[in-house]
């Protein structure tokens, strides 16, 4: 059952396009994630969802009903703010009572309902307090309160973490999920962190530029990314320049970088033409030292620059054709600067996307 | 696909408001285009349309220009055992005279204030919180006393020409008639370039200067080449603000005796005029070419500035400002120079309090102290009802401009659709047009036509326009502090509430207004004393029934009727000091609630 649905969404701001046709589909009781980076449309999919802007064209669905024009106080959504909102006037008890007083419960059930949600989120002894004496997670707190205590058909949360500091960021991270999956309520997460984003995800849809590029699992988008795009924005990634020399079989191509041949895949759909530019994309954690017996796909080159990261070794390997890699091996391989090394990478983890992709994305 | 855009303007319209709030936008446009907006097409299109072989006549008629000029530029005169020199300036005429002591006192005015501005902004100087406080003093409120007592320094047998005699120089100088007004205008509206001034200043990123240093630029080469560009905007708008403020002021040429300027020649052709059609053609003229000339002016400064830039300009500032010792030639400048200047631009506040506490002043000191003046001021009727009046007519035009300032701030700073600048534009243009010409409109629109005789015409009930034109020409300043509250509250808090189910209306008086409680009450205030202090519109309309007219018609009235000095004069500062009490209060009042330092003071 879809819960939240839109469908060909377009918004402009004056001449700025900031959604291009975007569909979603968020399935009830999921943890929904859009992502992408600033200026990608992600925040902007959210208020229109919420109802704080209307979009030029499309349509926008909550439990089946269309709301594309309900203001924003007729929809059933509940949002956390980046900065929290919490009026600055008003008590916690206040703050989170707000949203019951106008649903127009009695004072007992008002009392019963916040006294919930002050348990639910750790926040008890804390209802006589103003936002201003509180510190930044408990304010935290205190809008997803305020949020859940309405008992609202989605939830949405707009970067709810990136006003934490770090060490606080991966704990309130955990909190929400939990309490997501305790509450079985819709969720949609933005966030341009897309560490965060795998990390609590069901189902991630990455934005770009105002456009929907990607939807799928953590697991999905990180291994089978469909364009140049995703490839770069999830994770790290090396991109080489490199030329279709042919098609080996119907997934398989064989590029040529520079005079190094490689085999690799095409997750973007769609035939690769002979003789087209392509962007040779392999993650730094897909390279590993090559066996003796293995003769394809070896990327070689001489060690310029070994850094331990902790949980890896990161190696700068320049391959002598002006181009190079980082490559991140176990923490205890022993590698030095100026070292020979032979390098390895499955057919399946080169991926290649055709070169026009990547000036796009240059331009943008 | 026309009809579909506006289709979607007018949906989007009505998604980003509700009905109660749409129908407060339409109250105050209404009100906004009834008594400014027709009030000023009138002025230009009423005397044109009906009798433009008149106005031909008129300039051939009335010395509009008068060339050659009349008069002397300076008159020397042997008195025996000394020589008076008289600078007077000479006549060109009613419409010259106007514009050319409204730019010389906006040169004048903006090489004072920007001076000063430099000197509070940028040297520590033994007395520099005083010479700041002081500073402040020239912009209360003394309608019609202040030239008065410039008069009395400057003027006929003044303080001044004294002074130099007892000294023994063997001269003695006045400043007279056009020369006087200028001298009387400057002093009077220095401290508004001053106050813009100095907030421009201390506005600029110190980093700025201390990286032209860092370059190589001192002194003045890094005064004239950051400084003041970056502060560019406040002097702007301070010496903008005077031109407009001197070409329509009623006061100096009062006191000098200068009947040919624009705003005196409006004055005297309505006091007395009991019907529409015995008003000269003449008026509507002058007062269509004030507008014309403000209008211009205002396009000239607007090239450089928006009027939202007013609004903040005013504010301190941020950083830990940059100050110097001076040099010795800076010490020279600032006691010898800058110190005079301000003390005699506080004399009118001074002035006005010497005269309202004595019972004559004839020479250089006045003669016994007396309560009498404020005794006989309370004995007649025409001051306590016209103290009564204006007291009432300001609170009800208070209530007005609580509700359009309010309105119309929301809407300007969070509503964002078509035509909301345009909105911005006409709400805070009462600010920069002639009162006089918007008194004019009033007159013309209101007591002619289908409207003569009925309730609103200002010959037979001026009181309501009055009041009216109070909301309007003093809401800016209530405007303008609530829209700097709303910049503080971040858009986020009322969609949160709007998230959890309340409309706009809801957000509006339930979050946003206690948030910005304090910033309603403080422009409440300023326009509160702006309105119990207004001239134009006050005079123009209550000389039309002075029964129903409020305390600065009546102020006015002492003092052509008490002309040359009687005991009018005593009793007009007696009233005077009573709104001087008012003000300070009213300041006082804001500064605690609100840490608002500049809130009444740059415009």
């Amino acid at each position: 059952m879809d819960e939240v649905v839109l469908e060909n969404v377009d918004k402009a701001f004056g001449k700025v396009k900031a959604l291009d046709r975007v569909s979603i589909k968020v399935v009830r009781g999921e943890l929904f994630t859009i992502l992408g980076p600033s200026g990608c449309g992600k925040t902007t999919t959210l208020r229109v969802i919420a109802g704080f802007e209307i979009p030029d064209s499309g349509r926008v669905y909550i439990d089946g009903v269309d709301v594309t024009f309900k203001k924003p106080y007729e929809r059933s959504t509940a949002m956390v703010f980046q900065n929290y909102a919490l009026w600055p006037h008003m008590s916690v008890f206040d703050n989170i009572s707000y949203g019951l007083k106008l649903r127009g419960y009695s004072e007992a059930e008002i009392k019963r309902r916040v006294g919930w949600a002050l348990e639910l989120l750790d926040l008890k002894g804390l209802e006589k307090r103003y936002p201003l004496q509180l510190s930044g997670g408990q304010q935290q707190r205190v809008a997803l309160a305020r949020a859940l205590v309405v008992e609202p058909k989605v939830l949405l949360l707009d970067e709810p973490l990136s006003n934490l500091d770090a060490r606080l960021r991966l704990r309130v991270r955990e909190e929400i999920v939990s309490l997501q999956k305790k509450l079985g309520i819709t969720t949609i997460y933005v966030t341009h962190d897309q560490e965060e984003a795998m990390s609590i995800s069901d189902r991630i849809a990455v934005m770009d530029r105002g456009r929907v590029v990607q939807v799928g699992t953590p697991w999905e988008v990180y291994n089978k990314p469909v364009n140049y795009f995703v490839a770069t924005f999830m994770g790290r990634s090396n991109t080489l320049n490199g030329i279709v020399l042919e098609r080996v079989s119907e997934e398989l191509y064989e590029v040529d970088v520079k005079g190094l041949k490689l085999y690799g895949v095409a997750p973007g759909g769609g035939g690769l033409d002979r003789g087209l530019n392509v962007a040779v994309v392999i993650r730094p954690e897909s390279l590993r030292r090559a066996g003796e017996d293995e003769k394809v796909n070896i990327i070689e080159g001489f060690v310029r620059r070994v850094s331990l990261l902790g949980y890896t070794l990161q190696v700068r390997v320049d391959l002598g054709n002006g181009a190079s890699v980082t490559a991140y091996l176990p923490p205890k391989e022993s590698v030095e600067a100026g070292e020979r090394v032979r390098l390895y990478a499955s057919p399946e983890e080169v991926k290649l996307y055709p070169a026009g992709e990547v000036e796009e994305e240059m331009q943008a | 696909m026309a009809r579909n855009s506006i289709g979607a303007l007018l949906r989007r319209f009505f998604f980003l408001i509700d009905a109660p709030l749409a129908l407060l936008l339409a109250f105050t446009i209404t009100m906004f285009v009834l008594i400014l907006v027709i009030p000023l097409l009138t002025v230009f299109l009423g005397p044109s349309v009906k009798v433009s072989l008149e106005v031909l006549e008129g300039f051939r008629r009335y010395p509009y220009l008068a060339w050659p000029p009349l008069g002397e530029w300076v008159v020397v005169s042997d008195r025996g055992d000394y020589k008076l020199v008289i600078v007077r300036l000479k006549d060109l005429g009613v419409i010259p005279n106007t514009l050319i002591v409204a730019s010389t006192v906006t040169l004048l005015t903006t090489i004072v204030g920007v001076f000063m501005a430099s000197i509070v902004a940028r040297y520590d100087f033994p007395g520099r919180g005083l010479f700041r406080a002081l500073a402040v003093i020239p912009l209360l409120y003394t309608p019609f006393v202040n030239a008065f007592v410039l008069y009395k320094v400057f003027g006929d047998g003044g303080i001044l020409g004294q002074a130099m005699l007892s000294l023994g120089l063997g001269y003695s100088l006045e400043l007279t008639h056009l020369a006087g007004v200028i001298v009387a205008q400057t002093l009077m509206f220095w401290p508004i370039v001053y106050l813009n001034t100095l907030a421009s200043i201390l506005q600029v990123d110190p980093s700025l200067e201390e990286q032209a240093e860092n370059m190589g630029a001192r002194g003045l080469r890094l005064f004239t080449s950051v400084t003041l560009p970056l502060s560019l905007p406040g002097v702007l708008a301070g010496s903008g603000l005077v031109f407009l403020f001197s070409m329509e002021d009623l006061a100096a040429p009062l006191a000098f005796k200068v009947n040919n300027v624009v705003p005196i020649r409006i004055v005297s052709s309505i006091i007395g005029a009991r019907d529409i059609e015995l008003l000269s053609v003449e008026v509507a003229i002058l007062a269509g070419a004030l507008l014309l000339v403000a209008l211009t002016w205002l396009m000239v400064i607007r090239t450089y500035l928006s009027l939202r830039h007013y609004a903040m300009i005013v504010r301190g500032g941020r950083w830990q400002p940059r100050v110097f010792k001076p040099s010795p030639l800076m010490y020279a400048l600032i006691y010898l120079v800058a110190a005079p200047l301000l003390l005699i631009s506080i004399s009118p506040q001074v002035g006005v309090l010497t005269y309202a506490f004595s019972k004559s002043w004839l020479g250089v000191l006045p003669s016994g102290f007396t309560l009498d003046n404020f005794q006989y001021i309370f004995r007649d009727d025409m001051v306590v009802r016209a103290l009564r009046n204006s007291v009432m007519y300001s609170a009800i035009a208070l209530a007005f401009i609580v509700i359009m300032g309010v309105a119309s701030a929301y809407f300007v700073n969070r509503v964002r659709v078509v035509g909301v600048s345009l909105l911005d534009f006409l709400v805070m243009s009462p600010l920069v047009i002639p009162g006089l010409s918007i008194a004019m409109g009033l007159l013309l629109l209101y007591s002619s036509g289908p409207l003569k005789g009925t309730l609103i015409d200002p010959f037979s009930n001026p009181m309501i326009l009055i009041i009216l034109a109070y909301a309007i020409r003093k809401s800016p300043f209530t405007t303008r502090a609530v829209y700097a509250g709303l910049q503080q509250v971040h858009q986020a808090l009322e969609e949160a509430g709007m998230n959890l189910g309340a409309s706009r209306t809801r957000v509006l008086l339930g979050i946003v207004v206690p948030l910005i409680g304090l910033n309603v009450l403080a422009g409440a205030l300023i326009s509160f004393v702006y309105c119990m202090t207004e001239v134009s519109v006050s005079v123009v309309l209550g000389a039309l029934k002075p029964d129903q007219a409020p305390i600065t018609y009546v102020i006015f009235d002492y003092l052509t009727a008490g002309y040359g000095g009687g005991a009018y004069v005593h009793v007009a500062a007696a009233i005077v000091a009573l709104i001087l009490f008012v003000q300070i209060v009213a300041i006082f009042t804001t500064n605690y609630i609100l840490k608002y330092r500049y809130a009444f003071l740059g415009l």
